[in-house]
């Protein structure tokens, strides 16, 4: 196992590119390698060694023998980890755009904020972002059609707008909150939402599953009630308590699934027929 | 600056050099007999010598690549590369950008480029883009097959009038030939129709296919332009087009082919583009079947035809075409993002991205039958390499083509490995076919034959006199067997050893070394001059009601083609 640490000397106004500097490429560096090293900066190059100390412990023979660790205030750091396939990434401090964006393996944990763009058209591994990321997280790239394909992103703040963009595979767990358009396009893979969605998650996804455990401000008229459910299973999870579940977006023939915690989002029970004994149990719960 | 190429291997089918080891001379851009002691000497010892490529169909500029890279940023993606010292940064893959377009070609040893559909409309910046690709002469066919003027005309048999239209559109437009894309399919899609079979009329100008493609063929002959009617007959991609195909070529068997000296150099009367795409049985996608056979039994009966396969290479690209309401009948099958661009009183053009799988039946029944037309149709002067770039894929898969037609052992492994979808054995011939093909067969189809077809006069040989474009590759095939080894056939023709252009190296081991601007290669009709004024007086108050733009403004002036090379037909 290899250790490969990076400690920030100084930061910089434009930002680092680190698309070289992923595990499949530096695996087999030593010191010296880095010490030779220039790192695209804007338009020029620089070593590498102007902008953090870099220790490497260890042997490895393959990129998943390489654990890089960044220390410091990153967010002038470009393309962490981005197209890498096996390995591990950490990195205490914030990060900058593009984060994980095409890994196809391994794991990356940000111990901070995230910019845009984050695991964008991501194919496998495990992200993990402990602070909130921006826009696009898990989309796909403009033009492209095909988002993130598979892996997982674990987002322990909150997300920004076009989360899962284009989602054809995978998982997307958001633990806080999420702006709108979460999903929108999607046609399969699942996006889960413990906090509250600002407006229109799904907008004409084709399939896959979207799960909201907070509050909604506002669908899309191309969702269709489809009722009541109770500890639903979507593509063999269960989520435990009682949700509205929704299809769509109709406006594509779409057989999305969209479900809603039924408590939070009550207010939406009101057109409901009140003689429809499907609705009872939230009739009762309305009442209280 | 001379040169001497020595001791390579050349094949140079237009002069019948088979495989013969030789040297090749050149000074000053071209082709000499003899060069002094002074001469540059470069060793090619064993080295595959042949004349510089000649693409004979391509879309490589004009307003569709435009729309097609806006629409396609995820395409442009693809294919990055870093500037170099004599490159400027490369993208794109199925569209790249037009510098990338040079080089790639260059570096697989091509130097000569058909754009296959110049809309006049937009032929200023069709050849605005011609200008900015390097390496590469460029000579762009104008679109005439819906042009409202030209459906009139075939309507009520006006030849002569046609053909002073076509002098002076080529004039005005700078093109060099007289393309024919779904003729009156194109003009019905205006009304949201196509048309179907060979007889069927464009909506409104009770004009049939047959009228069309008929006149414009009298007409090319009258002004005996260097190169035939180049058409894409109707019914494209569509199962059971097989007797449309034969129906728009058998059409043609009549007329004569000129006897003026600039028409002298092809054989043909006409070329039919990207037959593969034209030979399908069958009444719809379930019981679709190659009909590969049948179409290359006719041209090979038949003299007056070539043809180009536009052979299908299995991988995403764009597709983009005039012949509009197919790319909307594509849409409706794929589901993928679509544009559409009409061109008024002309074409119209469709776009849209396509996937072409060996796991699907289509992709896979498309590819064998591309193969089976190259391996059935006889006489290598009668088919020509292309990809229909980028519409079976992108050119940059000639190689891989080679490769296959090389080495029957590999198109065989594909099919019995499960490479490809059961649908190349069950539905197509081609794993009965054994043929291969030897390297100067591959130079017969890749530069002798689209030069031939194509009328030119300066390359596609390496006769003294001609341009000194020439391609060199790191194959002994005298210690070299391609068929047991088809990716050293692939790897060889993607990087050219050298490449020569107008006696300039600009590929050196497969990297670009340097560049050179492309000349726009253009026909200028002599001796109707005065009826390409009477017809453009006849047609301009149409012109001025209908058209968007002034006649001032839609003429190619000549700042627009700085490096012209103007090839003059005496028509009278």
């Amino acid at each position: 196992m290899k250790t490969i640490t990076f400690d920030q000397k100084k930061t910089s106004s434009i930002a680092l590119e680190f698309d070289e500097l992923i595990t499949d490429n530096i695996y087999s560096w030593t010191e010296e390698d880095f010490a030779e090293y220039k790192v695209p900066v804007g338009n020029s190059r620089f070593p590498i060694t102007d902008y953090f100390d870099i220790t490497v412990e260890g042997e490895a023979e393959s990129p998943a023998e390489v654990k890089m660790i960044l220390n410091g205030d990153c967010n002038r750091v470009k393309y962490i980890g981005c197209k890498m396939s096996a390995g591990e990434v950490v990195v205490n401090g914030d990060a900058d755009l593009h984060v994980g964006a095409e890994m196809s393996g391994g794991v990356v944990t940000v111990f901070g904020n995230v910019a845009a763009h984050a695991g964008r058209e991501m194919k496998g591994g495990k992200l993990e972002i402990m602070g909130n990321t921006k826009e696009f997280c898990g989309a796909s790239y403009i033009g492209e059609w095909r988002g993130m394909s598979g892996g997982e992103i674990i987002i322990h703040g909150n997300a920004g707008k076009q989360c899962g963009e284009c989602l054809v595979g995978g998982k997307i767990h958001v633990l806080g909150d999420c702006d709108i358009l979460a999903g929108i396009h999607m046609t399969k893979g699942t996006i889960e939402i413990d906090g509250n969605v600002n407006r229109w998650p799904g907008g004409q996804m084709k399939n896959g599953n979207i799960v909201i455990h907070g509050k909604v401000g506002r669908l899309l008229e191309g969702f269709v009630e489809q009722g009541i459910v109770t500890d639903p299973e979507l593509d063999g999870i269960v989520y435990p308590g009682r949700y509205i579940e929704y299809q769509g977006d109709i406006a594509l023939n779409g057989k999305g699934t969209l479900i809603i915690d039924a408590e939070k989002n009550r207010d939406r029970l009101s057109t409901w027929i009140e003689e429809d004994d499907e609705y009872n149990a939230i009739r009762e719960y309305r009442a209280q | 600056m001379e040169y001497i190429l020595k001791n390579g291997i050349v094949y140079d089918p237009a002069n019948e050099v088979n495989g013969e080891k030789m040297d090749i001379c050149f000074k000053d851009g071209k082709i000499v007999e003899d060069v002094s002691a002074d001469a540059e000497v470069l060793d090619v010892t064993d080295k595959i010598v042949m004349p510089a490529g000649v693409d004979p169909h391509a879309h490589v500029a004009g307003p569709k690549l435009v729309v097609g890279r806006l629409y396609r940023p995820e395409d442009e993606r693809r294919g990055v590369a870093q500037k170099t010292k004599v490159t400027r940064a490369e993208a794109g893959f199925s569209i790249p950008s037009c510098p990338t377009t040079g080089y790639r070609y260059s570096r697989m040893g091509y130097g000569t480029v058909c754009e296959a559909a110049m809309p006049p409309l937009e032929a200023k910046h069709t050849h605005e883009e011609i200008n900015t690709i390097p390496n590469i002469d460029i000579n762009p066919l104008p679109l005439f097959g819906n042009n409202w003027f030209v459906m009139e005309y075939a309507r009520e048999n006006r030849i002569d009038d046609l053909a002073a239209f076509i002098a002076a559109m080529l004039r005005v437009s700078k093109g060099y030939g007289v393309k024919i894309v779904n003729p009156c399919g194109s003009e019905a899609w205006g009304w949201g129709m196509n048309v179907h079979g060979y007889d069927d009329k464009a909506p409104y100008f009770d004009v049939t296919s047959r009228e069309v493609v008929r006149a414009l063929a009298k007409a090319n002959e009258q002004l005996g332009l260097p190169h035939s009617i180049h058409i894409h007959p109707n019914d494209l991609g569509h199962p059971g087009n097989v007797p449309t195909t034969i129906a728009t070529l058998d059409s043609i068997k009549d007329i004569a082919k000129s006897t003026k000296a600039s028409a002298g150099v092809r054989d043909q009367t006409i070329h039919c583009t990207h037959a593969q795409f034209h030979s399908y049985t069958g009444n719809s996608w379930k019981d679709a079947a190659s009909g590969a056979e049948e179409v290359a039994d006719f041209i090979n009966k038949n003299p007056y035809v070539t043809c180009d396969v536009g052979q299908v290479t299995f991988d995403e690209t764009t597709t983009m075409t005039a012949d509009a309401p197919m790319e909307y009948d594509l849409f409706k099958i794929s589901g993928l993002k679509w544009a559409n661009k009409d061109i008024e009183c002309e074409t119209a053009a469709g776009i849209i991205p396509c996937i072409y799988s060996p796991k699907t039946p289509v992709s896979t029944l498309q590819w064998a039958i591309g193969l089976e037309l190259f391996l059935h149709i006889k006489n290598p002067w009668q088919v020509c390499l292309t990809t229909d770039h980028p519409n079976a894929g992108p050119f940059i898969r000639y190689p891989k083509i080679i490769s296959w037609l090389m080495s029957a052992e590999k198109r065989m492994s594909m099919i019995d490995n499960g490479e490809v979808h059961k649908w190349a054995s069950k539905r197509t011939g081609l794993a009965g076919l054994e043929r291969e093909y030897d390297f100067y067969e591959i130079a017969t189809i890749s530069r002798a034959a689209p030069a031939k077809i194509h009328g030119f006069q300066d390359r596609g040989a390496l006769t003294p006199g001609y341009n000194a474009d020439i391609a060199v590759y790191d194959i002994n095939p005298n210690d070299f067997d391609p068929s047991k080894d088809p990716e050293g056939v692939e790897k060889a023709f993607s990087n050219a050893y050298y490449t020569i252009k107008d006696g300039q190296i600009v590929v050196k081991d497969g990297d670009i070394v340097s560049t050179k601007q492309s000349h726009t290669i253009w026909t200028n009709v002599i001796g109707y001059e005065e009826e390409e004024k009477q017809i453009i007086d006849s047609i301009m108050p149409f012109f001025t009601q209908y058209y968007s733009v002034k006649w001032e403004n839609y003429q190619v002036h000549d700042h627009y083609v700085p490096n012209p090379t103007r090839v003059d037909v005496e028509a009278k």
